[in-house]
């Protein structure tokens, strides 16, 4: 069982504060009521972010993967999400009322930060109750899912200065579907896709896809 | 609050009622049943044995009899290599506990699940076979002289006229290894002296059962009283002629934990062995043939040679001593036995017991060929007839669900009314629901820990996500409650080997410290400043310890060689051997703390009646005391499991004052999420199999008394449960409230009457519904039952008399 991830939020707390960058652009875009402090950043509410390549990885990790192959399954995520993040979600993301630019050398460096994500996510699913002394793998490779599913939103914080506020419920979207997909664990079917942590991954993408594509609305 | 009581009432009025009609006594057939074919053929036949040797020994499952690895029934192997006895795999029909399955065993019918609770229950009458047919009543009416020592179950389920010689020893004392034995063998030398002035002689051994209880299917002790088995077995085949059958089974098995009552592969597998000097004669039995006992391949499901029904028995009991096979048998007789007989006496014998189980006299078949169509034939009847449930009383089961539908609308409106906000009813409604719905599948009823698990952790993270700042609290209850979760195993399905529970028994060093910081920290930190309490609470915790580790090294368990000297030089001193002397002053020694703790809560109640009314820290000091008590009812191994309770338990108080308005419904569904969460965590389950009855023993001897046994096992099964329910009224009147001490306390029963009342509706539902389901017996049924207990001990007697008292008291 697991819900994720609040380490993120956590870590960059201290950063919130920091004001250099909005000191550095002197209400040149204070149009409207919004804090000295606080350039709006918000993702806008277009159809546009739904990622829609989830539900592809799923088929193919239900349907087609070997097994329910996991390992795969999170080497084709790569490509995907960082697509997803240039193509749809960088996109549609607004700080201080424009859409930055991809910056191509922070994307190695969040998927760094992501890998590096892992370990304290993976302590957090433990926390919630997998197993800890058998299937470490397994739960690190969930872990992986989970981390890259976040992966767009990691991006969104570096690149806003590190204001986690509007990205926390991309996050907590991942875990809630974590979180639903356990209810199959404890069911006698004996199918092998009720094996650990088949049901996670599948309800982390899930709750990703619900997340991102309705995440603006919220 | 009055109108809160009279909705208690009528809601386990509701329950009580819904479950007579659900559990009703089964009708039984009275009278004599007579041969059913061709009684004239039959007068002519000779009983083939003129007499019956029946041992029972307790919990003796298949691989104990068959299985290299286990067996140690080296005689029995011999025996069963020459010939000279056939081996079965019996089915014991759920629920496998004693008394029903005596009822199996001796009517040949299938039990009725009410059976399984009146074997803890005890003394009642409602459970005799008096009137009921059975093959001890055709031996009586034959004039056949019966005698019987071993486990007074069946001292309860026959009248004394039956039995000639008697002598009946307890089942309840599962500690108890040897001595139950030995008073059943040392009848023997006398009994097989005088083997004339018999004609049935019925030994049930205990000694098996109670080892498996103590320390699981691969406990130590397990091969010497193998041996020692094997020995009485030996005894009684040296002493017998070829006249006597004798009979070595297992009345159910066990599971690898040495608990029984459900219905996994183990615990239905009894062994069963015909032995007889005459049976070398005749042809072993198919699967016995060409195999060398004993069995070197393991068997999973744990079918060793010939599987049979268990209530296969009667017919064949009935068949060779030539007696009418008891009314309500739905037994198939053993077909092995028919080549004692003649082809056509074995012919109307068989169809005799054909026309028995179907109850007509269709003559079809009687001119069948080969036996072993018509056995196959009678196998599928008797797999129908075993089906068919008992008749249900729907008269008695609409009227409890109705009252408790209309008890459930009153109070759901009172919850509404008397809650501050839609948002304070939302964890419980979610719960509440949450739990009703997974009441339709058997596998969410059987992994019903996981279920709270998930609600628990989404209780922490939802109030994580509303106080962020307050990080370090929610970890410490998070991996509080992450430790306590693997504890112990829970559920059916899955076994973990690596349980915090396990570790400790591997590192009994670990363990006795956590257990010593754990007794001496919970009452400690509960008392005042004061001198003299603090003296009195480490009295209390020193003998609370010493008793604990007394009881462990009398068990055999490893205790750490500091704690051994203490016990040693406090209850072991005075007698040649120390550990028979701890022995003895166990009882004692835990009356003492029963007894002081009980008066040291008397004068606190006093204290608080003259001084200092209405000081916050009564409850407090209260529950420090009955934590001794629930410490005393805990397994070893469980009790560092209060000291991380300790630690949450703060947590969330702080946070809850802190931050959530101290909103009552809040802090009890929290708590009713934790009572059931922890009562799963301390290795409960929602089958009959995992109740705890070794701690139900403490401070109670020999002539023990049903209802405090009783008391004590309910004490020692919820011991969790209750800790959180006292938690919870300690931190609700912790401090100062606007309103008045009752509003405050008929407010907090709110939440978990509704939870008992929405689950109850679904449960009972479900119950309905599913009448005819397959795990029925084994799931549903059980589940009602923890549910009932639930209502009653944790919901009425705790948290609503015990904890009204104390309010009273405040």
């Amino acid at each position: 069982m697991s819900v994720k991830k609040r380490a993120t939020p956590k870590k960059s707390v201290s950063f919130s504060d920091d004001e250099t960058i909005t000191r550095s652009r002197p209400s040149s875009d204070r149009k409207h009521s919004v804090s000295r402090d606080s350039p709006p950043i918000y993702v806008k509410k277009t159809i546009r972010t739904a990622p829609l390549h989830l539900l592809g990885l799923l088929y193919y990790y239900l349907k087609l993967s070997d097994n329910f192959d996991a390992v795969t399954l999170l080497y084709l995520l790569v490509p995907f999400q960082i697509a997803y993040l240039s193509l749809q979600f960088n996109k549609s993301t607004v700080y201080g009322h424009k859409i930055l630019r991809l910056r191509t050398s922070l994307v190695p460096i969040c998927l760094g930060a992501t890998l590096a994500l892992t370990i304290p996510c993976l302590l957090i699913i433990i926390l919630l109750g997998a197993p800890i002394a058998m299937l470490l793998k397994e739960t690190w490779i969930l872990a992986a899912h989970c981390c890259l599913l976040g992966f767009p939103a990691v991006y969104s914080i570096f690149n806003c200065n590190f204001k986690v506020g509007n990205f926390k419920k991309y996050f907590i979207a991942i875990a809630v579907g974590c979180w639903i997909s356990c209810v199959v664990i404890p069911l006698d079917w004996d199918r092998s896709w009720q094996e650990w942590p088949t049901p996670l991954v599948v309800g982390a993408y899930l709750g990703a896809f619900v997340g991102y594509s309705i995440g603006p609305y919220l | 609050m009055y109108k809160l009581v009279v909705l208690l009432v009528a809601q386990i009025f509701a329950i009580l009622t819904f479950s007579a009609g659900f559990f009703p006594q089964k009708s039984v057939s009275k009278g004599d049943a007579w041969f059913t074919y061709r009684p004239d053929i039959h007068e002519q036949i000779e009983p083939r044995f003129g007499k019956l040797i029946l041992v029972v020994v307790d919990a003796l499952r298949s691989d104990y009899l068959f299985n290299a690895e286990m067996s140690q029934f080296s005689f029995v192997h011999e025996l069963l290599n020459k010939g000279h006895a056939w081996g079965y795999t019996t089915y014991a029909n759920p629920p496998t506990v004693t008394l029903p399955r005596l009822k199996g065993i001796t009517t040949g019918s299938t039990p009725n699940f009410l059976d399984a609770i009146l074997n803890v229950a005890g003394d009642d009458s409602s459970s005799s076979l008096k009137d009921q047919d059975s093959w001890l009543r055709q031996f009586h009416t034959h004039h056949k002289k019966i005698n019987f020592f071993g486990d007074d179950t069946w001292l309860k389920l026959f009248p004394e006229e039956y039995f000639g010689e008697i002598d009946g020893t307890n089942s309840f004392f599962v500690s108890d290894f040897e001595e139950v034995d030995l008073n059943v063998t040392r009848h023997l030398p006398r009994q097989l002296a005088s083997q004339a002035s018999w004609d049935v002689l019925i030994l049930h051994y205990l000694g098996l059962d109670h080892i498996g209880h103590k320390g699981g299917a691969f406990s130590s002790f397990m091969p010497p009283k193998h041996r020692e088995m094997d020995s009485v077995i030996q005894q009684i085949y040296e002493a017998v002629d070829e006249d006597t059958l004798l009979c070595v089974m297992g009345d159910h098995g066990m599971n690898d934990m040495g608990n029984h009552g459900g219905s996994s592969a183990g615990e239905t597998a009894a062994g069963l062995v015909l032995i007889s000097k005459m049976l070398g004669k005749f042809e072993k039995p198919a699967r016995q043939k060409n195999v060398e006992l004993p069995l070197k391949v393991k068997s999973d499901d744990y079918k060793y040679l010939t599987s049979i029904n268990q209530i296969d028995l009667v017919p064949t009991i009935a068949t060779v001593f030539n007696f009418p096979i008891p009314k309500d048998s739905i037994g198939v007789v053993i077909p092995d036995i028919l080549q004692l007989f003649s082809p056509q006496e074995a012919r109307v014998k068989l169809l005799d017991n054909y026309y028995q189980l179907t109850g007509s006299t269709d003559k079809r078949n009687e001119a069948y060929e080969n036996i072993f169509p018509v056995i196959e034939e009678m196998r599928s009847i008797q797999n129908d007839l075993a089906k068919v449930a008992t008749d249900y009383n729907y008269y008695l089961l609409g009227v409890g669900l109705l009252v408790l539908v209309a008890v459930t609308s009153v109070v759901l409106i009172e919850c509404v009314k008397h809650s501050t906000s839609y948002f304070e009813l939302l964890p419980t409604f979610a719960t509440t629901f949450l739990l009703s719905l997974s009441t339709f599948g058997s596998s969410f009823v059987e992994e019903e820990h996981q279920l709270w698990w998930w609600g628990s952790i989404a209780l922490a993270a939802s109030s994580y996500i509303k106080v962020p700042r307050e990080i370090l609290c929610h970890v410490l209850i998070l991996s509080g409650l992450r430790l306590i979760r693997g504890w112990n195993n829970s559920g059916q399905k899955y076994v973990y080997e690596y349980t915090m529970s396990e570790l400790l028994k591997c590192h009994h060093q670990w363990l006795w410290v956590l257990n010593t910081i754990t007794i001496f920290s919970t009452q400690l930190s509960g008392q005042s400043e004061h001198l003299v309490t603090q003296m009195t609470a480490l009295f209390v915790s020193s003998l609370s310890l010493v008793y604990k580790a007394a009881w462990s090294i009398t068990n055999g368990e490893p205790v750490p060689f500091w704690l051994q000297k203490i016990c040693f030089q406090t209850l072991g001193s005075g007698g040649d051997d120390p550990v028979e002397q701890i022995k003895q002053n166990l009882v004692p020694t835990a009356r003492l703390l029963f007894f002081a703790v009980f008066v040291l809560i008397l004068i606190e109640i006093a204290r608080q009646r003259i001084s200092s009314r209405g000081d916050s820290r009564f409850f407090a000091r209260i529950h420090s005391l009955t934590t001794a008590i629930m410490i005393l009812q805990t397994s070893s191994t469980n009790i560092p499991q209060y000291l991380i309770f300790g630690f949450i338990a703060a947590a969330i108080e702080t946070l809850w004052s802190k931050y959530y308005g101290t909103s009552i419904f809040l802090l009890m569904n929290v708590g009713l999420v934790l009572q059931h969460l922890t009562f799963f965590q301390f290795g409960s389950t929602n089958s009959i199999a995992t109740v705890d009855l070794t701690n139900a023993y403490n401070g109670v001897s020999e002539n023990y008394n049903i209802h405090i046994v009783g008391l004590l096992m309910c004490l020692a099964n919820f011991a969790p449960s209750i800790y959180w329910s006292l938690a919870c009224l300690r931190a609700l009147y912790a401090k100062k409230r606007a309103s008045s001490k009752w509003e405050t306390f008929g407010r907090s029963r709110l939440p978990a009457l509704l939870f008992y009342c929405i689950f109850g509706c679904f449960l009972l539902a479900s119950c309905v519904i599913q009448r005819y389901h397959l795990f029925i017996w084994s799931v549903f049924s059980p589940k009602l039952c923890y549910y009932v207990s639930w209502n009653l001990f944790m919901n009425a007697i705790i948290s609503w008399s015990f904890e009204s008292v104390l309010v009273a008291l405040y």
